[in-house]
């Protein structure tokens, strides 16, 4: 075959090996070329093929050629428009019936018969297959098989090189039925696909995605890799976004009848504390009245007549000393007041006044004596107790610390006591040193002295960390 | 008009292609009835072929297109003469051809009968028609009598679910399939297990007799149907070609002699001769739960949670979609020889067709029984008896509901409001 020359290859295909002659491919000619024979896939199934463009009888492109390759040429297979569009099919009752019922009969005897057969064969099979007329002889002969291990050395097989193993074939009791039902059969290669006669499905709409979201599982209970899962992706699938939480009216009429309760027991104790204090005052007064009423009529008595009993109610010159003058005062009254007093009055009188001015100028002996020392340099015990500071007095062991934590002169700073932090607080935690440091509070310490001594010291100031959940 | 039944659909005439048009005139053809009818009211032909349904619009002898798209383009040639053209209607309306409705009673419950512990799951009628049998989730079979509704036996024997009963026509047994792999033969006449059918890796799904040979088909949650021989309890046929569970079969005398629904969304037309599939019909989208054959006319029907499907039976063409929707999942269906279609939804839904025209005559929902949910109002069974004039549905409320036909019911008090189809898009 001749190979056109050059510019003179217009509509020239060259397929075969011949068509090149001696040279290779053709540049111009736009078409995949073999020359030789070189590149052609031929690692590529025998069966594979292109499959031509046909027409069928009425002169239409059969574009379902495709689908009708192989296996399914023998099957039926829509894939026209026409196989989609409603149809209705009607049935003529007519003179052919008894015709069709007869074919009909025929057929099905037909077919049922074919059916028998071919399933006959089949069952017949499986069940011969099951039990087996001819027992397969076994021979009992054993076999020797000379064995050469690859690895050879004195640590195995104890130095020898070669081993000698005698094969003989197991006895299979001929009666047994077959120890497995199930076999495994190969699966069979599906049926080349069909065309699908339906639209495609409709795009899921926003609201229907939202509506069909399941949320991942995330178990309360396990968590075998220890992921570290947020709190609210671990809460999600509780439901708690789902519900309404409504509290119950019952909640807010419960607090309100409390505080109505409380303001009411209040009012109440607080006007029972004050009748009970009127009371008392008026008792008070009643007994205090009672007890002039005794000493008048016990004055009077001594004063009307000579012979009364000296009443104990008076008091001694001992006690209080400071009220000693008030009561001079009152007795003063009192005295004027009786146009007459009697001489054991008088004389009672007298010596007390003695022994009051005794005591006065005793005490007033002490106080010199006292001022002297004092300016000196010389304190007594007493004096010197009530002028140490509290730390003197710790230091010397005789403070009084009364019931132990606080109380008594010794205060304890609430905060070192009751401490769960320990070393656990770190560093400067304190809330308190966090405030800016200015001019007028240069130091905690001194913040913390500020303000009344007693509300800083015993307000307990105990802050527990945030434990892990 | 005479119109004859199909032989196939390749001899639908080409009258388009007569007058030398385009290639896609056969789907026209098919389509406008209206043209045609013109066409051959003038020569006189009678048709053998499809009628078709919608009143697609007038667009006759003119350059194809696409169809059903009604456009303004009106016919020119002299041939449609005979049809006046008014000048306000753009479209021209002619009337459909859709096959009107019979008008048939409404349904009404008229017993309840509870008895079963879990859901009823399956329905077989004795050939009698003297007594059913149910399936439940309590594992038990419970035998009724039709005519009173009491309880005649209950079996036991299942360790889980029956979703399968079957009781043969030629021989005293029943034939039931359930959750645990088992598929058992019961003996009725000594009420006993007699053979059991080893061999499925899952639950059994569904169960069916063939009419004339001793075969036995169950299709379960492996993806296939298997076809035992009743007596020697072998498995003759693994019918494989499914994707996923196989939800109903049924079977018929000629070929295909088995047809199975699956949870693929595919309807596959089995041949018993060698176990292989003759077709495969790809028109639903959902999970095809039920499939129900016509006892007289040689076509079946396919509930999916879409929309239902009916279909012509030697080849399995498509016919046309049942006129309304359901909306929910169907579980069961069944028709009757009067042309009336039930089938029952996974809300409660039990709706009422009538199998000609596809039209929905009636929309009942179950009641459940006092102390059940509102939401277990599922049907999982429905059947007829024998005759076809009462309805029995098996429910997720544990009860049985038995229906029948309204005697009080005339046309007058319950018309028939059918409006034929305009526009069928729904592929």
């Amino acid at each position: 075959m001749v190979v056109p020359l050059y510019l003179q290859r217009e509509g020239f295909m060259p397929r075969k090996v011949d068509d090149f002659g001696d040279g290779g491919a053709f540049p111009e000619i736009h078409i995949a070329q073999y020359p030789l024979d070189m590149g052609k896939n031929r690692s590529a199934k025998p069966g594979l093929k292109i499959l031509p463009v046909s027409v069928d009888a009425h002169g239409n492109v059969a574009y379902d050629a495709i689908v009708r390759q192989d296996e399914n040429s023998n099957k039926i297979v829509y894939s026209q428009h026409k196989d989609i569009i409603p149809k209705i099919l009607k049935n003529e009752e007519g003179e052919d019936d008894m015709d069709e019922d007869e074919e009909l009969q025929k057929e099905i005897e037909q077919t049922t018969q074919e059916t028998k057969a071919a399933l006959e064969k089949v069952v017949k099979v499986r069940l011969s297959a099951a039990q087996p007329k001819n027992v397969p002889q076994h021979n009992s002969e054993s076999k020797y098989i000379k064995y050469k291990p690859s690895q050879q050395s004195a640590a195995f097989n104890s130095g020898a090189n070669e081993r000698i193993i005698r094969m003989v074939e197991m006895p299979v009791d001929p009666l047994e039925p077959p120890k497995f039902k199930h076999k495994r059969v190969p699966r069979a290669s599906g049926s080349p696909p069909v065309p699908v006669m339906h639209s495609p499905p409709r795009p899921v709409t926003v609201k229907d995605q939202q509506d069909w979201k399941i949320l991942p599982c995330i178990s309360n209970w396990k968590n075998p890799k220890g992921y570290t899962i947020p709190l609210d992706k671990r809460l999600a699938t509780d439901g708690r976004g789902l519900q309404d939480v409504q509290i119950n009216d019952n909640f807010a009429k419960l607090s309100e009848a409390l505080y109505v309760a409380e303001q009411k027991a209040r009012e109440a104790v607080a006007m029972r504390s004050k009748v009970q204090k009127e009371m008392m005052m008026k008792e008070k007064e009643r007994k205090e009245q009672e007890l002039r009423a005794l000493a008048q009529k016990a004055r009077s008595l001594r004063t009307g007549t000579a012979v009364a009993p000296p009443p104990s109610s008076m008091a001694t010159p001992m006690d209080d000393m400071d009220t000693g003058g008030d009561y001079d005062t009152v007795r003063e009254r009192q005295n004027d007041a009786p146009p007459k007093e009697s001489r054991e009055d008088r004389e009672g009188r007298l010596k007390r006044d003695k022994v009051r001015d005794e005591w006065r100028r005793k005490r007033e002996r002490e106080r010199r004596l006292e001022a002297k020392d004092a300016a000196m340099g010389k304190k007594s015990k007493i004096a010197r107790d009530r002028d140490r500071d509290i730390s003197e007095k710790i230091a010397l062991g005789g403070a009084d610390v009364g019931n132990g934590k606080g109380g008594g002169e010794v205060m304890y700073d609430q905060r070192l006591f009751n401490q769960e932090k320990g070393l656990d607080s770190g560093f400067a935690t304190d809330d308190q040193c966090q405030e800016p440091v200015g001019p007028n509070n240069s130091s905690c310490w001194e913040r913390f002295n500020r303000g009344s001594y007693t509300t800083t010291l015993t307000r307990p100031l105990k802050r527990k960390p945030l434990t892990r959940a | 008009m005479e119109y004859k039944g199909i032989k196939s659909i390749a001899e639908i005439p080409k009258q388009g292609n007569a007058r030398g048009q385009e290639p896609a005139a056969p789907s026209n053809a098919l389509a406008l009835p209206g043209p045609e009818s013109s066409r051959d009211q003038e020569k006189g032909v009678s048709q053998n072929a499809l009628v078709v349904g919608p009143s697609l619009q007038s667009r006759g002898k003119n350059e194809g297109g696409v169809p059903g798209k009604s456009t303004a383009v009106i016919p020119a040639s002299s041939s449609s003469s005979s049809r006046n053209f008014s000048t306000s209607a753009i479209i021209e309306r002619i009337p459909s051809r859709w096959p009107r409705p019979e008008w048939h009673a409404p349904w009404k419950n008229y017993r309840v009968i509870s008895g079963h512990l879990g859901w009823v799951r399956s329905i077989a009628f004795d050939p009698s028609n003297t007594w059913f049998c149910t399936g439940s989730a309590d594992r038990t079979i419970k035998i009724w009598d039709v005519a009173s509704g009491r309880l005649k036996y209950t079996l036991t024997g299942h360790i889980e679910q029956i979703r399968g009963l079957a009781v043969s026509q030629r021989h005293t047994y029943m034939f039931s399939a359930g959750d645990d792999k088992q598929v058992k033969c019961w003996d009725l006449e000594q009420n006993k297990v007699i053979r059991s059918y080893h061999g499925h890796l899952s639950g059994v799904y569904c169960l069916a007799l063939h009419p004339t040979i001793d075969l036995l088909l169950t299709g379960g949650r492996d993806s296939v149907c298997r076809v035992w021989d009743i007596r020697t309890k072998m498995q003759a046929f693994a019918l494989a070609g499914h994707d996923n569970t196989v939800c109903s079969v049924f079977t018929r005398p000629t070929d295909p002699q088995v047809v199975t629904g699956s949870h693929d969304s595919t309807i596959k037309f089995w041949d018993l001769r060698y176990g292989k599939t003759m077709t495969t019909l790809t028109h639903h989208k959902k999970s095809v739960r039920a499939l129900a054959r016509h006892p007289t006319e040689h076509s079946f029907a396919s509930a999916s949670a879409e929309n239902i499907k009916k279909f012509s039976l030697p080849r399995g063409e498509f016919l046309h979609n049942m006129l309304s929707q359901q909306k929910t999942i169907i579980n069961a269906m069944a028709i009757n020889e009067d042309g009336v279609m039930v089938t029952g939804g996974d809300n409660g839904s039990l709706w009422f067709w009538d199998w000609k025209s596809g039209h929905n005559f009636q929309q009942a929902q179950t009641i459940v029984q006092p102390g059940s949910l509102d939401s277990e109002a599922a049907i999982y069974a429905a059947s007829f008896d024998l005759t076809g004039s009462r309805l029995i549905t098996c429910e997720a409320d544990k009860t049985i509901k038995m229906w029948k036909q309204d005697e009080n019911a005339t046309p007058e008090t319950h018309p028939v409001n059918f409006k034929p189809p305009k526009d069928i898009r729904r592929f």
